[in-house]
């Protein structure tokens, strides 16, 4: 204890002079004085921090609350960032357990050597592209892959240039960082990192775009598929090779429909003993139930659909 | 006639937009009212949240708010005192004196969010502590310094100086009149100073974001390093963006609105006393 | 003098903790330079004036972002300032004083709001009344920088309405009366003795909203549609204002704070915002302060 808190204050003298992220300065005085109270204060009975994306919360958050319940387990729940906040605040190790909706690239690895990221997959989601309803209602119904490119690097600007009516597209895209981001520039450009640099207004958590969507004329943007409800926001089709592909669960399933995403909670190396137990919750009948019912698919119909 | 008719216009004018403002005052809060009060119930206050915000109540947000808050007061009423001394009685009337009014409106200036920025950088960060309520209480603290501080100083300087003097002709030094007359003298200051702070830093978001709340999963703090609470206006930051429910919605406005009755009570207890102060310092 | 001499407990323990407290201000000065300080040396002026921010491709410019902070503060402080002095002067010039005493309660009560109520109120209703309102301007959406300082405005006029009464009240009563029997209408004692009496309260006020203006976070990065990069084909253009945008304190408290972790630069990039914002509202305070000290002479 003595040991790390002289680390600590040593750590916080030398930092100053160099400062970067990874070593952290500070100079309070005061600062130094406290620095040694929560080594002693601290109870820290098997505490499960989680951190993520948004989407993966909604599984994870109600199966934490079961477990709290059920095994007096201590969980904190966090969705600050996404998914790329899961990965890096499980890189630095600010929690147990991230939660993210994109796989964790070599990158993120790079950037975190120190940490050795398991992804364990518990379910799969589609991100669809919605619209607002008089978008859908004006006979839009499906965009090409060359179309969503187009209005994505702002070269299509308006609805009639895509069969739509005369009026301005208002994308909204995700914020970077999102999984629902990340899966769709990558099914556009192969990886997040070669998707060229564009300015739209940003939207953050799903129900943030869908209540912007709703209420905005000539609305378009990224949201998971369980979202669209086919009242205020509506799915797009994506016609590939001429056939207009719905993100129903079925086409999510076979592949058909491209971009679709892996659900994941990660964890570094061997799961602590609470991230174990929410991992086999997550896995377990209950929990992949969860999973269902927050309008993802679990493992065993994407297994089944695969075996077709 | 032509000045009663400029001063005709002029009055309709001002009391146009004197109109304005109670009006909006009106429409903002008829407008949580009728929107949270369907959510309000018992079982509103006294259980946890259940389906991610969806359903049970918001019992840990307000008691993570009180914590914080009563945190904030633990931090600023004795920092606030000492400064209040030191800079209305001390320095009274030295340039050095005047600096520290200066520097206590500077701090008074500095966005909330830069408190959280900071608290994140020394102690989350640095220091390793994670999340932890003892960070959103020394923030928060930190930020009210200023309201507290200025409104008792304001009492000090308004204290009468025959009390000051009748106490130093009996021989008291200067600590010992602090001690028995300017401190009981102004300690209404200082009540009044703290509910306007504690009100501030009550419904304040940005300070304790990154800093002191978690979405869930937090109930009563045990210790101090990773030991975030829950607390309302983080909650409601949270639900406006994201919720998968139209059940949430209802439940967040009730939020919305426990969280403006917790602040108004606030500065409405602190209210006779301010006004009284202000209108006795302007001799109207 | 000479019982003065030693210092007392009281007085150590009272300048123990008042520097504890400037210390710690000097503090927070101090790790946002330090911690700044590659992009500094990496960006230098160019931070300011450069049009684009990708961190993804290491471009830091926030020219676009200081833009729309100040369009953000300024249509605020249009809305709020007529508002804000129009009701300070009616309530402390022609109301008696139980009615005055009304305004202020109620004025009071709006200035305990909290932020988050604000930002909420701004997404449900606001947002979508601008959208409306705008819509022979064609605009994108309802997330633009005028909802932005519409929203901040209605959340200055306490702060603007107290500061503006205080400067007004300071100008002795005394005066009034006798400009009053001079046979002056209340509005020429109003226009011809308080006011010019009170400017420079009321100039201090202006800038200390300011300040408020500026750094305000939450409400602001509910409605202002946080879109990077918006910089005007004409600075004097107001269309930008029926345009989404980003201001400091929304680029701030976003979730790109959590993306920066690993990255020195980026994360140097993230704290230098709040260094600039931090310096900017400094600097309104400062000055507000100060001119509103230049309280008026007592006849």
């Amino acid at each position: 204890m003595l040991d790390s808190a002289y680390a600590r204050n040593h750590r916080l003298f030398y930092l100053f002079l160099s400062p970067s992220i990874h070593m952290k300065s500070a100079v309070f005085v005061l600062a130094l004085v406290f620095s040694a109270v929560p080594a002693a204060m601290t109870v820290n009975a098997e505490l499960l921090k989680i951190n993520g994306s948004t989407t993966v919360n909604l599984p994870v958050a109600e199966a934490a609350e079961i477990l709290r319940a059920e095994r007096k387990m201590d969980i904190q729940v966090d969705v600050q960032g996404g998914s790329s906040g899961g990965i890096s605040m499980l890189g630095e190790g600010l929690v147990q357990m991230g939660m993210a909706s994109k796989h964790v690239s070599a990158a993120d690895r790079a950037k975190f050597p120190k940490c050795d990221f398991v992804e364990t997959h518990i379910g799969e989601d589609a991100v669809a592209l919605i619209v607002s309803k008089d978008v859908w209602e004006s006979g839009v119904k499906a965009l090409t892959k060359e179309q969503i490119a187009g209005i994505y690097e702002g070269r299509i600007k308006n609805w009639k240039e895509v069969g739509g009516p005369n009026r301005r597209i208002a994308f909204f895209n995700k914020e970077p960082g999102r999984g629902t981001w990340e899966v769709f520039v990558h099914w556009l450009y192969g990886d997040a990192k070669k998707a060229p640099p564009v300015s739209f207004p940003e939207v953050g958590g799903n129900e943030e775009t869908r209540n912007k969507v709703a209420s905005t004329m000539g609305a378009l943007s990224q949201l998971s598929s369980s979202w669209a409800d086919g009242r205020k926001v509506f799915a797009l089709s994506l016609r590939l090779d001429g056939k207009d592909i719905l993100p129903t669960d079925e086409n999510i399933a076979t592949g058909a429909y491209p971009l679709s995403r892996p659900l994941f909670v990660l964890t570094n190396g061997k799961p602590t003993s609470g991230a174990q137990m929410m991992v086999d919750f997550l896995l377990s009948d209950r929990g992949q139930e969860l999973v269902k019912k927050h309008g993802y698919m679990k493992l065993s119909e994407l297994k089944t659909s695969e075996a077709k | 006639m032509r000045r009663r008719l400029t001063d005709i216009a002029f009055r309709t004018a001002t009391g146009l937009c004197a109109c304005v403002a109670c009006g909006l005052l009106v429409v903002i809060v008829w407008a949580i009212c009728q929107r949270g009060w369907p959510a309000l119930s018992w079982r509103f206050f006294t259980e946890q949240i259940r389906l991610v915000g969806a359903d049970g109540g918001i019992f840990y947000n307000v008691l993570g708010t009180g914590i914080l808050v009563l945190t904030a007061l633990a931090v600023s009423a004795p920092l606030a005192t000492a400064i209040a001394l030191v800079q209305a009685v001390y320095l009274r009337g030295r340039p050095l004196g005047a600096m520290l009014g200066l520097f206590l409106q500077v701090l008074n200036g500095v966005p909330s969010l830069l408190f959280g920025l900071i608290g994140m950088i020394v102690f989350v960060q640095a220091l390793g502590w994670g999340k932890s309520w003892l960070i959103g209480g020394l923030v928060l603290g930190f930020m009210i310094l200023p309201t507290v501080c200025v409104a008792l100083v304001e009492r000090i300087a308004a204290l009468p100086s025959r009390y000051v003097e009748a106490a130093a002709g009996l021989g008291l030094r200067r600590s010992q009149i602090i001690r028995s007359v300017i401190l009981p003298q102004t300690k209404g200051g200082l009540i009044t100073g703290s509910l306007l702070g504690l009100a501030r830093a009550a419904g304040e978001t940005a300070p304790i974001m990154f800093t002191a709340t978690v979405f869930a999963g937090a109930t009563v703090p045990r210790g101090v390093s990773e030991s975030p609470v829950l607390s309302l206006p983080y909650h409601i930051f949270i639900l406006s963006q994201d919720s998968f429910d139209p059940a949430v919605v209802t439940k967040v406005w009730g939020a919305a609105l426990t969280l403006l009755a917790l602040v108004c009570s606030l500065s409405l207890i602190a209210l006779p006393a301010r006004l009284k102060n202000h209108e006795e310092a302007n001799n109207v | 003098m000479s019982r003065w001499k030693r210092p007392s407990v009281t007085l150590v323990v009272c300048a123990l903790l008042t520097l504890v407290a400037v210390f710690a201000f000097m503090g927070m000065l101090a790790v946002f330079v330090a911690q700044s300080a590659p992009v500094w040396r990496s960006e230098g002026w160019s931070f300011f004036t450069q049009k684009q921010w990708f961190y993804r491709q290491q471009l830091f410019g926030i020219a676009p972002m200081l833009y729309g902070t100040v369009v953000v503060a300024a249509v605020a402080l249009l809305v709020a300032t007529p508002a804000g002095i129009g009701t300070a002067v009616f309530a402390s010039e022609f109301l008696p004083r139980r009615a005055r005493l009304a305004v202020k309660v109620a004025i009071e009560l709006l200035a305990g709001i909290p932020s988050v109520v604000y930002g909420l109120l701004g997404i449900v209703l606001l947002r979508d009344w601008i959208y409306r309102a705008l819509q022979p301007f064609d605009p994108l959406s309802g997330d633009t920088l005028l909802t932005a300082g519409l929203l901040v405005g209605v959340m200055l006029l306490p702060t603007l309405m107290t500061l503006s009464d205080d400067a007004l009240r300071s100008v002795p009563a005394s005066q009034r009366l006798a400009a009053r029997g001079l046979g002056l209408t209340a509005t020429e004692t109003a226009l011809r003795v308080t006011l010019p009496q009170a400017w420079p309260g009321l100039l201090g006020a202006l800038l200390l909203a300011g300040g408020r203006a500026l750094g305000e976070m939450i409400a602001v990065f509910l409605v202002v549609g946080r879109q990077d990069n918006q910089w005007p084909e004409s600075l004097l253009s107001l269309r930008p204002m029926a345009e989404a945008g980003q201001t400091l304190s929304s680029k701030l408290g976003g979730p790109e704070i959590n993306i920066a972790y690993g990255d020195p630069l980026h994360w140097a990039a993230m704290v230098a915002l709040g260094l600039v914002l931090l310096v900017l509202v400094a600097t309104l305070t400062l000055a507000g302060t100060l001119i509103r000290r230049r309280k008026p002479h007592a006849p």
